[in-house]
């Protein structure tokens, strides 16, 4: 199968790379490009466990076809925060305890952090409505929605 | 009050900020130079023989295949939690006769996954198709198709009778003198369903072979060291080439307390190749490897009026598929589980195993428990109902508690209840939930029905005990000073979540007194950590916790004498607490302020000094596995239109000793509630009857979960912790993991009928389930009108 060229900006940094064309965008950031911190958990969409955001917006990596990432921004958990610097989702989601296993967070924080650059106050109901498609076995989902919203608030008081 | 500096503090997540970024790395995430991808080749059919297998298709272009002709012939079980007397094994790395639709029969590994799976499909297989049996009751029968014809119990043959994968009796007392002494004597019937773990992150591994023919591992299990052993059992490579490295698993609930049949299978395909293999299953692939074993149940008791239980008789028929896991000591838990709620006085008992075609049936968390305390917290209700006695009452007048013998992991492994806050949890939890308002069962208005309802569970905290018995449960922990005055603490037990790594950091901190930010988890592996057994039965906290603390009074004592020397004081006179600001542990003599130093200072003294260096390790059996206690109240809204259950409100107790990770203790008890939801109301994997396969394919679509709209409010899930002090647990702490979530069904159970008025005795409750009976109690409601009009 012939290789094809993709040029996309990742993690806000200009990126070349060849790719087959069948193959999904989580499998070429995971395998081909070494960023781990997007997770396979069923490679369906069932999961969201693959979640990034393409131009802000959330996506299950996994049901996107790597060459339709040409020309787009896609941002990554490795991408927003890191030891020194951590977004306020992730600061929450330590300080609340939302996290047991690990294993959902980064698809988790991902699709949190795309609801707060659309919707910078919601609602409760209208966070538990957006990450409803991230699932949860360990946690319950109650400290990361508290996440969520503290969040939210922590980002508003800084602007 | 609290008077720790460490333990039930908030400190930061062991660990967290690597979750929190990506950085965190899973067996799924591990890549080594030259590696290959490996597909495995599984058996279409539920029961069939393999007559010929070619492999040389895919293997001229180019793929490494394994069949079971390149496999040691040796059989064995998964799991070696069990002694070796006690261990049934069936299982081959590959099979040639396989017994479930998805079974390992070969393997490919190619340069990329794509590839392995192409060469795959090359590989040419001729089966002769086999009946099979799906259905456990038809298998116990005679004339049923057999699974297995001979297993072997430890190297003894065994012949399998009526596809009986093993059995177990337990009688004590005269059963049916109690049945005389009864006023009232009940039996009922009920099934649980066949679960599927569903943990995040599917089995996977890496494994390397190594110039001196051994292998080094990256895969997802509970327990390392047994990792190691079951691969020197089935390839003979000597224990100190095989190294399996501690790594993050993605949740587990169970399904890697056993290693992975994925796991040696890399192994082989290593050992062939010379050179790397990696295997990470599919989500579909993961749902055919292993699901939670469905039991059926038939249960009887004697009570007298006042409450008094005088005669318990249990018979529990399981499914255990096509293959032992666990099913033998399962046998033994499901009898301690259910001996050691109530007092039944008289008690019989018979278990038995059965071989179906399907999917292996692994423990899954609770291991038995959450089907019992089912059975039993809604056969209770009914009791009481009899009686016209509050549940409540009838609780606290039988249950099992300070003092009594608790069987957890039974029979052989007892132990006397030291702490229990079953009474306090019963008070304080039915006044938050409003228990006296509930109306009486099934009196309500309009489309939306609420209902309260309770359980109560406890589970293990490990499966230690006075003697030795069938089970093996010890851990051991290296606890070493830095010259800094950090601390690394090595241990081989595994975190799958549940915040053990968490504790025990804490756990170190305290006892050294340095701040709990000092404390690092080392993810070491076999060939760096004495053994332990496995993270299971709730014993993170309690068992690998109880030998960190162990292993971190020694090295208290050699840091204090060391201190002596400096200070030129007497050992006894000195203390250390943690100062934050310094960011240090201080040694110090009370009353005088110029005898102090740092736990930094002084480890760097004796590293210049050439002293030596601080550090001990220790082997820790726990000789007791008390039970930690839970109770749920759960308030629920049934629509008797859709059949649609909702949560509403959660009041959760839990006795867990001395609480040493709070928020992370909520969070347990959350997730566990949202998982009992499930499987009260969701999870079951059905099978296609013509095919033999599971009836969603193992597609996760088709195996409904919660999500962040199913559970209840923060608002409205009260969690508290009964105020306990374990005297054998570290610092006075119980586990917690599984009894958070074995009391959830019971109590959603009683909480619809207390909705709807009717009761169900089959999981999973589900709305079509729900309006059938409905609409069954109104057709009934009718004929009884019409006959008496």
């Amino acid at each position: 199968m012939k290789l094809v060229q993709i040029d996309l900006i990742l993690n806000g940094k200009p990126v070349k790379v060849l790719t087959k064309p069948n193959q999904t965008l989580l499998d070429l950031l995971h395998n081909d490009l070494r960023l781990t911190g997007t997770k396979k958990g069923c490679d369906r969409g069932d999961c969201g466990a693959c979640t990034v955001q393409i131009n802000g917006r959330a996506v299950n990596s996994c049901l996107v076809l790597a060459p339709q990432a040409n020309g787009q921004q896609v941002t990554t958990i490795e991408g927003i925060g890191s030891y020194e610097r951590l977004h306020p989702v992730q600061e929450l989601f330590l300080d609340l305890d939302a996290i047991q296993c690990g294993y959902c967070i980064p698809g988790m924080i991902m699709c949190a952090k795309a609801l707060l650059e659309e919707n910078p106050n919601p609602t409760t109901d209208e966070v538990r409505s957006y990450i409803s498609g991230n699932l949860c076995r360990c946690t319950g989902y109650l400290h990361q929605i508290a996440a969520v919203k503290q969040a939210a608030a922590a980002m508003q008081t800084k602007k | 009050m609290n008077a720790f500096s460490a333990i039930g503090k908030r400190t930061p997540k062991v660990f967290g900020l690597a979750q929190v970024t990506g950085r965190e790395q899973y067996s799924s995430d591990i890549s080594v130079p030259g590696m290959l991808h490996a597909r495995i080749l599984r058996s279409p059919h539920p029961h069939a023989k393999v007559i010929n297998i070619d492999t040389s298709p895919a293997e001229s272009s180019g793929a490494v295949c394994i069949t079971f002709k390149d496999v040691p012939q040796v059989k064995f079980n998964l799991r070696l939690v069990s002694t070796p007397e006690t261990t049934y094994k069936d299982w081959k790395v590959l099979s040639r006769e396989p017994v479930y639709y998805g079974e390992p029969i070969a393997a490919v590994a190619a340069e990329t996954e794509e590839e392995a799976q192409r060469a795959m499909k090359l590989v040419e297989v001729e089966y002769q198709v086999l009946q099979p049996i799906l259905d456990a009751s038809e298998a116990i029968k005679p004339d049923s198709p057999t699974v297995h014809e001979e297993i072997l119990l430890k190297d003894k043959q065994l012949t399998v009778e009526n596809n009986i994968a093993c059995k177990l009796e337990f009688a004590d007392g005269d059963i049916e003198a109690g049945y005389k002494e009864a006023d009232l004597v009940l039996e009922r019937k009920y099934r649980s369903s066949r679960r599927y773990h569903a943990q995040l992150e599917t089995k996977s591994v890496v494994c390397k072979p190594e110039p001196d023919g051994g292998v080094t591992l990256w895969s997802t299990t509970q327990t390392i060291h047994n990792s190691r052993i079951l691969i020197h059992d089935v390839f003979g490579i000597p224990m100190h080439k095989i190294n399996v490295k501690k790594i993050a698993l993605g949740g587990s609930f169970g399904s890697s307390i056993h290693t992975n049949i994925t796991a040696l299978i890399a192994v082989a395909l290593a050992l062939k190749a010379k050179k790397p293999i990696r295997i990470s299953l599919t989500r579909e692939e993961d749902m055919h490897d292993h699901s939670s074993f469905s039991m059926l149940f038939r249960i009887k008791a004697g009570v007298k009026n006042d409450g008094t239980l005088t005669a318990g008789e249990l018979e529990m028929l399981m499914d255990v598929g096509s293959h032992q896991i666990q099913a033998y000591p399962l046998l033994g838990c499901v009898f301690g589980w259910w001996a050691s709620f109530y007092r039944w006085r008289n008690i019989r008992y018979t278990g038995k195993a059965v071989y179906t075609n399907k999917v292996p049936s692994c423990a899954m968390r609770g291991y038995g428990n959450p089907q019992t305390s089912w059975m039993v917290e809604t056969f209770m209700d009914e009791i009481a109902e009899a009686l016209h006695m509050d549940p409540i009452e009838l609780k606290k007048k039988n249950y099992i508690g300070l003092g009594e013998v608790f069987w957890g992991q039974g029979p052989s492994v007892k132990s006397v209840i030291r702490s229990c806050g079953v009474e306090e949890m019963l008070n304080k939890g039915s006044t938050m939930i409003g228990w006296t308002r509930r109306h009486r069962p099934g009196e309500g208005e309009g489309v939306l029905r609420r209902g309260i309802g309770l359980g109560r569970g406890f589970h293990t905290s490990s499966a230690g005990a006075p003697l030795s018995g069938s089970v093996i449960d010890y851990s051991g922990a290296t606890v070493k000073l830095n010259e800094d005055g950090t601390v690394d603490v090595v241990t081989a037990l595994m975190d799958q979540g549940g915040g053990a790594y968490h504790a025990i950091a804490k756990i170190v901190a305290e006892e050294l007194g340095v701040p709990a930010e000092n404390v690092g988890m080392v993810q070491a592996d076999t060939q760096t950590t004495v053994y332990d057994v496995c993270t299971h039965a709730s014993r993170g906290i309690y068992a690998g916790g109880g030998a960190a603390l162990n292993a971190a009074v020694e090295v208290k004592k050699k840091l204090l004498a060391y201190a002596a020397r400096i200070l030129e004081v007497n050992q006894d006179a000195l203390k250390i607490k943690p100062d934050p600001e310094l960011g240090q542990g201080i040694i110090y003599v009370e009353g005088f302020p110029n005898k102090r130093i740092t736990v930094g200072e002084v480890v760097a003294h004796a590293w210049t000094k050439n002293w030596g260096s601080i550090a001990a390790t220790v082997s820790y059996r726990p000789t007791a596995g008390p039970p930690h206690f839970t109770t749920f109240f759960v308030e629920v809204e049934v629509d008797i239109e859709t059949g649609m259950v909702t949560p509403i409100r959660v009041v959760a107790g839990a006795d867990v000793g001395t609480v040493v990770n709070p928020d992370l203790a909520a969070g347990q008890i959350q997730g566990g509630f949202a998982m009992g939801l499930s499987m009260t109301l969701l999870e079951d994997t059905p099978y296609n009857d013509r095919t033999g396969d599971l009836a969603n394919r193992g597609m996760l679509v088709d195996y409904k979960l919660p999500a962040s709209l199913d559970v209840p409010p923060l608002d409205n899930f009260q969690v508290f912790f009964a105020d306990t002090y374990e005297p054998t647990g570290p610092f006075g702490a119980k586990g917690l993991g599984e009894g958070t979530y074995n009391p959830v069904a019971g109590a959603i159970c009683n909480a619809i009928y207390n909705a709807i008025g009717i009761r169900f005795y089959e999981l999973p409750i589900t709305p079509e389930r729900i309006l059938a009976a409905l609409k069954e109690r109104r057709a009934r409601k009718q004929e009884e009108a019409i006959a008496t009009s």
